[in-house]
């Protein structure tokens, strides 16, 4: 489903130049839930942000179901991003003047469909992730946990192709942590979405069946998992 | 793009309905200031104009004057003139008058003026002369040996204290004139007229027959017809008319005296007008401006988020042209109530300008109609250009400041 060969991210030139990922490759199925784990700095959000493609590789190549987005230009990674792509921030990224149904039915209404129809596509993915009845609620009247389930709720409402997670358990408690894992494991397990983490948390890697980890920019293992 | 259009309005919907309500209300608030700047004024300035105007239509001109060609003093055959005149279709009245130049003396203290002779009957139809008679009465048919004294030269109205005069001249004084001709007669005042305004206050009216005969003209000659029609609006279609029935002196409506002669005098009204104007624009398009970008600066990580999960960059744009389109909106009305409680305000306390002229605004549809297109307009801009400016810039910049 993707394939990423000898990515590379670089910041800056010269004596500055930080190689943030150096030459990373790898392949991943479709249905598998991924977490990418590693030291801080070590380019595991670097390369994330390149696989949704919020930022551009400095050299390399990847594809997603064939397709080379790399070298897609800004109109269609925006389309890409709308239609195939589902996000979920560490700092949860949620517009705070909208309610928890628009903040999801605002991507559908993107993609054309009818407010009726993308009302009722956002309350299905918010009772999805376990937010009956709180759709109307706006970030400020949620906790950290909802707020994420939220995201994760935008995330998904798309039915998207993968969906990526920067380490979304970052701003929360155990308990909230887990209620978010649980929702990731659920929509992977229950409805097969591949789904690409990235954490730093080690038990987090209880929840994953497999696990990629980086140091300074290169791929140091690649291990797949039972899960428990 | 009717996606965009959705997506747009929906996210300015949202920022309207759950933003910071105090801020909407400064911001509503500064916006009417700024729109009963851009109204207020030109319309003091158009009831000045059209109070001076109306002063000209009243007195001097009437709707329509007809004055000699070139360098004559005189229309010749000036009845002639009129009976052509009163057969037009559209005309409800017409006279002849004769103005001379004068010298008015009393116990002592001259002053210069100019005298018009009219034939006081017909003015009843023709001006406001007969209405404003403040002391005394007006001329009759019969009045050769009377006149009719301004209260600027009377010495008993405002403005007395400015211009020369006679030293508060009652009805019933005798006063001497001494024509441009050199002439001199006695005459018993009749009236004071109080018009508030310098062309009728420092003006002086004897029967036409009195000047006739000081002349020694032979009834047919004028220096002005002054023609009144039926219906306002006409005057210059009445003017053709009578262009058409042979008529070849000099003929102006109302508007046509007005653009040389009030006009000039408004000029530097004008220029303060425009200037106003043009300061009011840029302070308030620079106004809207700021207040934008500061809304776009506050919002750019969520433009970012926007960005980053799939919303279109002109789905962005479009949502702060709606909502400066609404603030502006909301600050239009807000300043039209403000701007129409002023306007009623003065025109029943109309200000009082040199002590006796009062000044009522009058409400221009055209004006009011410009204003708002204006400010829509640069609301467009205004909301447009930083929200561009900002969605231009890479996700990770805008979200993360990198």
């Amino acid at each position: 489903m993707i394939i990423v060969k000898d990515l590379k991210r670089y910041y800056g030139t010269g004596k500055t130049e930080v190689k943030a990922l150096n030459g990373v490759s790898f392949e991943i199925k479709k249905g598998e839930f991924v977490a990418i784990m590693g030291a801080s700095g070590s380019g595991k959000t670097t390369l994330l942000r390149i696989l949704a493609l919020l930022d551009d590789a400095t050299g390399g190549m990847y594809t997603i179901r064939g397709l080379e987005v790399s070298s897609l230009p800004e109109a269609e990674r925006s389309y890409y991003r709308l239609t195939q792509v589902g996000y979920v921030f560490q700092d949860y990224a949620l517009i705070n003047e909208m309610s928890a149904a628009e903040n999801v039915y605002v991507l559908s209404m993107m993609e054309g469909r009818s407010k009726k129809e993308s009302y009722s596509t956002a309350l299905e993915a918010l009772d999805k992730v376990g937010l009956k009845g709180k759709h109307d609620r706006v970030p400020d009247e949620l906790s950290g946990g909802e707020k994420q389930r939220v995201a994760i709720a935008r995330a998904i409402a798309k039915k998207p192709d993968i969906m990526f997670a920067d380490e979304p358990c970052a701003n929360l408690d155990t308990n909230n942590s887990k209620q978010v894992l649980d929702v990731f494991k659920e929509l992977n397990e229950k409805y097969g979405q591949t789904i690409i983490m990235v954490t730093h948390e080690p038990w987090h890697v209880e929840y994953v069946n497999r696990v990629i980890t980086l140091e300074d920019g290169i791929m140091i293992s690649d291990e797949i998992r039972t899960k428990s | 793009m009717i996606n965009d259009i959705r997506v747009g309005a929906l996210i300015a919907y949202c920022s309207i309905k759950r933003g910071n309500k105090k801020t909407l209300m400064f911001i509503v608030f500064v916006l009417s200031l700024i729109f009963m700047n851009l109204v207020f004024l030109p319309s003091m300035i158009g009831g000045l104009l059209g109070m001076f105007t109306g002063f000209m239509q009243d007195y001097p001109y009437g709707d329509i004057v007809i004055e000699p060609t070139g360098d004559n003093t005189y229309i010749n055959n000036a009845d002639n003139v009129l009976k052509k005149v009163r057969a037009v279709e559209g005309v409800r009245a017409a006279t002849k008058r004769l103005d001379v130049g004068a010298s008015i003396s009393h116990k002592q203290k001259v002053v210069g003026v100019t005298i018009t002779g009219i034939l006081p009957i017909e003015e009843y139809d023709i001006s406001r002369y007969p209405y404003i008679i403040s002391e005394g009465d007006f001329l009759s048919d019969l009045s050769r040996d009377e006149i009719i004294i301004g209260a600027m030269i009377a010495g008993t109205g405002f403005g007395s204290e400015i211009y020369d005069n006679l030293g508060e001249v009652r009805p019933g004084a005798f006063v001497d004139v001494t024509y441009s001709n050199g002439v001199k007669r006695t005459y018993k005042v009749k009236g004071i007229m109080e018009g508030t305004f310098e062309v009728v206050d420092l003006n002086a009216l004897i029967h036409y027959k009195e000047i006739e005969d000081v002349y020694g003209l032979e009834g047919k000659e004028a220096t002005s017809v002054v023609v009144r029609v039926t219906d306002q609006g006409t005057e210059a279609k009445i003017r053709d008319k009578i262009r058409e029935v042979g008529v070849n002196e000099q003929i102006f409506t109302w508007a046509d005296k007005s653009e040389s002669l009030i006009r000039q005098a408004m000029q530097s009204m004008g220029a303060i007008d425009i200037m106003s104007k043009i300061v009011s624009l840029i302070v308030g398009a620079a106004l809207v401006l700021i207040i934008i970008y500061i809304n776009v600066l506050n919002r750019k990580k969520e433009i970012g988020i926007l960005k980053a999960v799939g919303i279109t960059p002109r789905s962005i744009v479009l949502s702060y042209a709606f909502l400066s389109t609404f603030y502006v909106s909301l600050g239009i009305f807000a300043g039209l109530i403000l701007y129409l409680t002023l306007m009623f305000y003065f025109q029943a306390n109309p200000v009082v300008f040199y002590e006796t002229i009062e000044i009522s605004p009058v409400i221009d549809p055209v004006l009011l109609i410009q204003s708002i297109v204006t400010m829509l307009t640069l609301s467009v801009i205004a909301g447009i250009l930083p929200a561009w400016s900002v969605s231009r810039e890479s996700i990770l910049k805008a979200i993360w400041g990198r």
